[in-house]
């Protein structure tokens, strides 16, 4: 190493020291959200930052913004909107997955194709007719309307296809011989040969379902039915009375922290989450 | 051993049963395990599709019958002032939001890319802005970019100002949502360069140091070339994703769009028409515009992907 003499090595010493200036740049923001929960309105808004809350908060910043708005109906919505889009999402995809890769029938190439097509359908194309389809379901302002449209997406057919097809026949097979059922084969025998994909998937599908912000937008009105990702915006309207930008930074420290729990223990899974899930759209 | 007792097995078995019965039987439970999906995009995905061109087609305004106008709402369009402005718009934020991104992504992707010690950590602060939603990122933009906040508190001494109107300047906002939303999309970008850059060997990269390559011609006569698909991928992904934009500019900017309509883009567009004015005909005729934008981009970038 030492050949190489000192310019250089002091030049990779530079290289890593603007790196870690690029990296601190981008992380800012994030750590603007986090410690700005903590902090009181004259501190959040001013031209000077501190790294620490001088007048700290505690948790006063998150109470208000549950007396503000019904932070705790919005959280409970995306709950169950993500619980539902993962569970239906991994369930529809592996049994679809399984039937494409493991059995002939008529129209399979044509069907795999039909549903593959949809991944390329963003949902800004589609948000006025689904809106108007729901609105004639009657569906506007429900759960229904809220959560049916969007349970499903075919990224997850598409990857549990490639899975499944991975699993050797002759296990299938073999089960078979021993009189087991086609649906006992799929969920004690399939399924569990398919759980790393599942964990990835339910990740993917959980990063889009917690984020969506169009459908619930368009899909419901009252309050009730307010995600998370749409119930922010209520904490930063102008006509608001009272500044509230503490409270809005604790509501998107909510929003972030699932992420950001995901990010920490399973850095891999999330990487390949996000990239995935951007590639479905 | 395992795998050829139950390939035996199963072959004897299999053999065993009279065939024609198992495969008629086995294309029906095919057939249903498949159903859900196919039924679910038929009714949710499909459908919708079409519906939207016939929308396209019609006047409605949600509480009366649609009435078919043929190609009235497209001409309408064109000559709606609104729209037009939409458009430009649009144009602009998809060049800010591409080009830059595409240069800066992959340059930052090159530095993580090296060992370097404590690499991981500045790594991951790096892909962090990747993680709040997109409307929590306009949220947490906001606060910083108030009047009287933080970044004017950084840029302001400069210009000797201590106020600044980020988000009300028809010019800066424009800048400002481009910065913003670059912000999260080059890390995010830069995730996918990594894994691509993951997939050139570094065999390659070192025979071209040791015959004396420079960084720059390695960079480009063999990384780049070999990095092409993710090229590809990075470019069509971040175009479809400019197109489309809505969310920032929704939230950030005065009256979802403004001011005076500066930050109109085509997705908020689509919004204002259906879901503010109820005039869901011009509404579904953008969509409709938007989609066939969107897919000629799509397929052009695919096709000069091919090339060479």
């Amino acid at each position: 190493m030492s050949v190489f003499g000192s310019p250089l090595r002091r030049s990779a010493a530079l290289s890593v020291v603007m790196t870690a200036v690029v990296a601190i740049v981008f992380f800012f923001p994030i750590y603007f959200m986090l410690v700005s929960a903590f902090k009181s309105e004259p501190e959040i808004i001013s031209q000077r930052f501190s790294f620490l809350p001088l007048d700290f908060q505690g948790p006063g910043q998150f109470q208000r913004a549950a007396e503000i708005a019904p932070l705790g109906t919005y959280l409970f919505n995306s709950s169950l909107v993500a619980a539902i889009n993962v569970g239906v999402t991994l369930l529809f995809s592996a049994l679809a997955g399984y039937g494409f890769a493991k059995f002939t029938f008529p129209g399979r190439t044509a069907l795999f194709l039909f549903v593959i097509s949809t991944m390329m359908i963003p949902t800004q194309i589609l948000v006025v007719p689904l809106f108007v389809e729901i609105k004639l379901l009657g569906w506007v302002n429900s759960y229904q309307g809220l959560i049916v449209p969007g349970m499903m997406n075919a990224f997850g057919v598409f990857m549990m296809r490639q899975y499944v097809y991975d699993i050797p026949d002759e296990i299938i097979e073999a089960a078979r011989a021993d009189g087991a059922g086609e649906i006992r084969i799929f969920f004690f025998i399939v399924l569990p040969l398919l759980t790393p994909a599942l964990a990835s998937l339910a990740i993917i599908i959980f990063i889009w379902s917690w984020g969506n912000f169009l459908w619930p937008l368009v899909a419901v009105t009252r309050e009730e039915l307010a995600v998370l990702a749409t119930g922010i915006t209520s904490y930063t309207q102008p006509y608001q009375r009272q500044p509230m930008w503490g409270a809005a930074m604790a509501v998107a420290t909510i929003a972030t922290l699932p992420l950001l729990v995901l990010f920490v223990f399973f850095q891999r899974y999330l990487v390949k989450g996000l990239t995935a899930a951007a590639v479905k759209g | 051993m395992a795998m050829n007792d139950i390939r035996q097995m199963a072959g004897r078995s299999v053999t065993d049963l009279p065939a024609p019965s198992l495969t008629r039987h086995r294309k029906w439970w095919g057939l249903l395990f498949v159903a859900p999906a196919v039924l679910f995009f038929a009714v949710f995905a499909i459908f919708p599709i079409g519906f939207g061109v016939y929308l396209s087609f019609t006047r409605y305004d949600l509480l009366t019958p649609p009435q078919w106008i043929g190609l009235g709402n497209y001409t309408g369009l064109f000559r709606d002032r609104a729209f037009l402005v939409a458009i430009g718009n649009t144009m602009l934020f998809v060049f800010g939001a591409t080009v830059p991104v595409w240069v800066l992504s992959l340059w930052l992707a090159l530095r993580f890319d090296r060992c370097f010690a404590s690499r991981n950590i500045w790594k991951s602060l790096f892909f962090s802005p990747v993680l709040p939603p997109l409307v929590v990122v306009a949220v947490i933009w906001k606060v910083l970019l108030h009047p009287n906040g933080l970044v004017t508190g950084l840029v302001g001494p400069i210009f000797g100002v201590t106020e600044i109107r980020w988000l009300t300047d028809p010019v800066l906002s424009r800048l400002v949502m481009i910065v913003v939303n670059d912000w999260t999309m080059i890390p995010f970008f830069s995730m996918i360069w990594l894994a691509g850059l993951a997939g050139v060997p570094d065999d390659l990269r070192r025979a071209g140091e040791l015959d004396g390559a420079s960084d720059k011609q390695i960079f480009f006569l063999i990384t780049l070339p070999l990095l092409k698909p993710t090229a590809v991928l990075v470019a069509a992904l971040s175009t479809i994703n400019a197109f489309q934009a809505f969310v920032l500019q929704y939230e950030m900017t005065p009256d979802r769009g403004g001011p005076a309509d500066a930050n109109l883009t085509l997705g908020l567009l689509i919004l204002k028409y259906g879901f503010q004015y109820f005039r869901m005909g011009e509404a579904a005729a953008a969509s409709v515009l938007l989609f066939a934008v969107i897919l000629l981009v799509t397929a052009a970038q695919l096709w000069l992907g091919r090339q060479k």
